[in-house]
């Protein structure tokens, strides 16, 4: 470092050589200036440089593209090429950050990689798809034309008889119909037929679905016989829960606790039948429609019973009335109406007698159908627009000078209770009357006591002929009576002519037979001596002397042959029966004694004695008195 | 005639039966020509082709349920227009009740012809068989 060498130091060649001249000298380029250098560096900046593949194309293409101004336009402005590329640059970022924001999200675009190739379609795949999805199509139709056919087949095949709308249409030739909305609402009440009652008597009508058959049907004992094979009806009716099942109403008469009929106000069949479930739809609407009417039938009456003014007031305690009909004797109206439970609801069934009448039923029916039918019929003229009208009767009341009273009476109508109350008394005393008829038929043999009851009758009014005979003579005497039972009375008119009023006391009658066949003796037997030849002495139908009956008279009467030499006299009591006594007048033995001493005071009769009846010979009691007639009567 | 007195709900309600056949029949048509149309394969649209085929087999498909469907409703309809014509057929209502009230009054003249033969077949009996029953020895017990 002692030795300081000068080193001679030239910078080269700064400027690059342009040309070289054949003579060797050099032609220099001029050096770059400062911002001519700078724009040479910044040229060369490669931006496309670290951008992803794809966009390098575009870059490439940006890269030429700033190529080109920068080579032509650079005379413009020596930056404009580095803006435009920047710019670009930016909005490329700009749409990259963009584009990678939404694809991270993942909810509106997702990256997929594109098939390289598009899948090559062939012209005859297109047609196999055509062919496959028009034959999909034809399948649906022919399922659905399948189904239509079906179903119009099974309909024509399998319930041809039990169609919906042929059911439908027989159901609204018999009962009221309306559709209301989707469905369709019947009608079981009589309001068309004049009822007033309030319940209504909707049912609804539904098609019945296909029903399993097989589920439920109960497992059949082996004895039972095969039931009929029913065709299930396509229509279905389905009723209030009130309307549903049996209804009745039970009528006992009862006397002393002790019930002496009943009838039941139903048809048997109804009972038997029973609330089946997959009844018929007429029967259903049948047994419902006779709920409503019984229902209606018991609610006039107990309404009726209430008001009814009685010397015995009647009771209507729950679903049952009773009514004093006669002293002693009840009637009792019930309504059972049993529910969807097959049992009657009313325990054990009645007892039924032997003796079931039907006519209290029938009766009781007709009386509020009789109302009914007033409440639609009103006699002509009457105003069209209203059920108002006077009764043919008022209408004929002004021609025929009709009276106060009698408008009285006319404007007085008897309630459904007092008709059917007026009816059972009848019926009670009908029956008391053939009662004491038959048992003083049976009791009392010697005169036949034959009673004939006539066929033609009201509901409160009947006649019964007895007609009083011995058996042999019923030629010779008869004795004719005609009973008339009426309500709460009897009416007697007897073979002279005679009326007698009589009570509901059986024993009144009892004894006024009693009576009359003991005149109907007397009676006998002196007939039987006009024909015999007899004469009668004596009559008397009722005797003064001998023992106090407990009932009636005696009566008597007293006989003499047709030589007068025989004397018979007859008693009948009515307890005791006959005593018969005979006398021969003069004695064919006299002897005289101390007090009678000419055989002429025989003739005065007397000393009579009395017949052994019972040992008599005979049939009855006119045979025996013949038979002593013809061996008392002497030829001489 | 009888038209003119139909309620305003009526009318409406033929006027929907009718609209509604219109509508099915022109369902029916309409979904066949769509579907012939389809089969034709004419489309110019910018999916691919497999797409186009299923969602032309798609279409199909579906119209060819509503054909179904219009058929079906058809037949509702004509059970509809029994419904209607059954519950709404007065004519015949009455028809069948005069029929009925004829037949059953008929049957209670019948019944009461009958029972009238009965009844007197009966008393005539009855007086026979009361005479001999109370001329007999023979008599039962009495019931009480």
């Amino acid at each position: 470092m002692a030795y300081s060498v000068n080193v001679a130091i030239e910078a080269p060649i700064e400027n690059q050589i342009q040309e070289i001249a054949y003579d060797g000298t050099e032609v220099y380029q001029q050096p770059l200036s400062m911002s001519e250098s700078l724009s040479k560096l910044a040229a060369k900046i490669d931006f496309g440089k670290g951008q992803d593949e794809k966009e390098e194309k575009v870059v490439d293409k940006t890269e030429e593209d700033a190529k080109d101004p920068a080579a032509y336009q650079s005379s413009l402005w020596p930056w404009d090429s580095v803006r435009n590329k920047l710019k670009n640059a930016f909005t490329e970022v700009c749409v990259l950050s963009d584009v990678l924001a939404i694809a991270k999200e993942k909810r509106y675009l997702v990256l997929d990689p594109v098939p390289q190739e598009p899948p090559e379609t062939k012209a005859m795949v297109t047609v196999y798809a055509r062919k496959k999805a028009l034959g999909g199509a034809a399948t649906v139709l022919l399922t659905g034309a399948e189904r239509l056919r079906t179903s119009q087949s099974e309909a024509a095949r399998n319930r041809a008889a039990s169609d919906f709308h042929i059911e439908l249409l027989a159901l609204r030739k018999n009962w009221r119909l309306k559709k209301v909305g989707n469905s369709i609402i019947g009608d079981v009440s009589y309001r068309t037929a004049g009822s007033k009652f309030a319940s209504s008597g909707m049912f609804e009508v539904t098609k019945a679905e296909e029903e399993p058959s097989s589920g439920w049907s109960p497992p059949q004992s082996p004895s039972a016989v095969a039931p009929p094979p029913k065709t299930p009806s396509a229509l279905r009716v389905t009723l209030p829960s009130e309307l549903q099942g049996v209804a009745y109403i039970e009528v006992h008469c009862r006397k002393d606790d002790e019930a002496l009929f009943s009838t039941t106000v139903t048809s048997s069949t109804l009972n038997t039948a029973g609330p089946m479930p997959d009844m018929h739809w007429q029967k259903k609407l049948e047994a419902a429609q006779n709920v409503l009417f019984c229902k209606e039938l018991f609610n006039q009456l107990a309404k009726e019973a209430v008001q009814l003014p009685g010397p015995i007031p009647h009771m209507v305690v729950g679903n049952q009335i009773v009514a004093s009909i006669l002293p002693g004797i009840q009637l009792i109206i019930g309504l059972c109406h049993s529910t969807a439970t097959k049992n009657k609801k009313s325990g054990p069934p009645q007892q039924k007698k032997s003796d079931h009448d039907h006519v209290l039923e029938h009766s009781i029916h007709q009386l509020l159908r009789e109302v009914h039918h007033k409440n639609t019929h009103h006699p002509f003229p009457h105003p069209s627009s209203g059920p108002l009208g006077p009764s043919k009767q008022r209408c004929l009341a002004g021609p025929s000078a009709v009276d106060r009273h009698e408008l009285m009476e006319m404007s007085k109508s008897k309630t459904l209770l007092e008709q059917i109350i007026e009816q059972t008394q009848h019926f009670t005393m009908r029956r008391r009357t053939e009662y004491v008829l038959d048992t003083i038929a049976k009791e009392v043999r010697d005169p036949l006591i034959i009673s004939h009851w006539n066929s033609i009758n009201s509901p409160t009014k009947a006649c019964v002929k007895v007609n009083i005979m011995t058996h042999g003579y019923d030629t010779i005497c008869r004795t004719l009576l005609i009973i008339h039972v009426g309500k709460k009375s009897l009416k007697c008119i007897c073979r002279d002519g005679s009326v007698m009023n009589m009570s509901y006391e059986i024993q009144e009658l009892r004894d006024l037979l009693i009576c009359q066949i003991q005149q109907h003796q007397i009676t006998a037997v002196q007939a039987l001596a006009k024909c015999m030849g007899w004469q009668l002495l004596s009559n008397n139908t009722h005797l003064g002397v001998g023992e106090v009956q407990q009932m009636g008279n005696a009566s008597s009467c007293m006989l003499a042959s047709p030589m007068g030499d025989r004397l018979i006299a007859v008693r009948c009591e009515p307890q005791a029966g006959v005593h018969v006594s005979i006398a021969h007048s003069p004695r064919k033995d006299f002897y005289p004694g101390q007090l009678v001493k000419d055989r002429k005071w025989e003739n005065l009769g007397g000393g009579f004695k009395e017949v052994r009846w019972d040992k008599m010979e005979g049939k009855n009691f006119l045979n025996k008195m013949e038979l002593l007639m013809a061996s008392l009567t002497s030829s001489s | 005639m009888a038209q003119r007195g139909l309620p305003q709900s009526k009318e409406a309600l033929l006027k929907s039966y009718s609209a509604r056949l219109k509508d099915d029949v022109k369902s029916l048509l309409e979904n066949f020509e769509e579907i012939v149309k389809l089969a034709k394969g004419e489309s110019d649209s910018q999916l691919s082709r497999m797409t186009q085929c299923e969602q032309d087999t798609y279409e199909m498909h579906v119209r060819s349920a509503n054909i179904v469907r219009a058929g079906e409703s058809l037949m509702k309809l004509v059970s509809d227009i029994k419904q209607y014509l059954i519950l709404n057929d007065f004519p015949s209502v009455n028809d069948a009740i005069t029929q009925n009230s004829k037949l059953f009054r008929q049957k209670q003249g019948e019944a009461d012809q009958k029972l009238m033969v009965l009844r007197d077949d009966m008393a005539a009996d009855l007086y026979d068989l009361e005479e001999e029953y109370y001329n007999s020895v023979y008599k039962c017990r009495i019931a009480d």
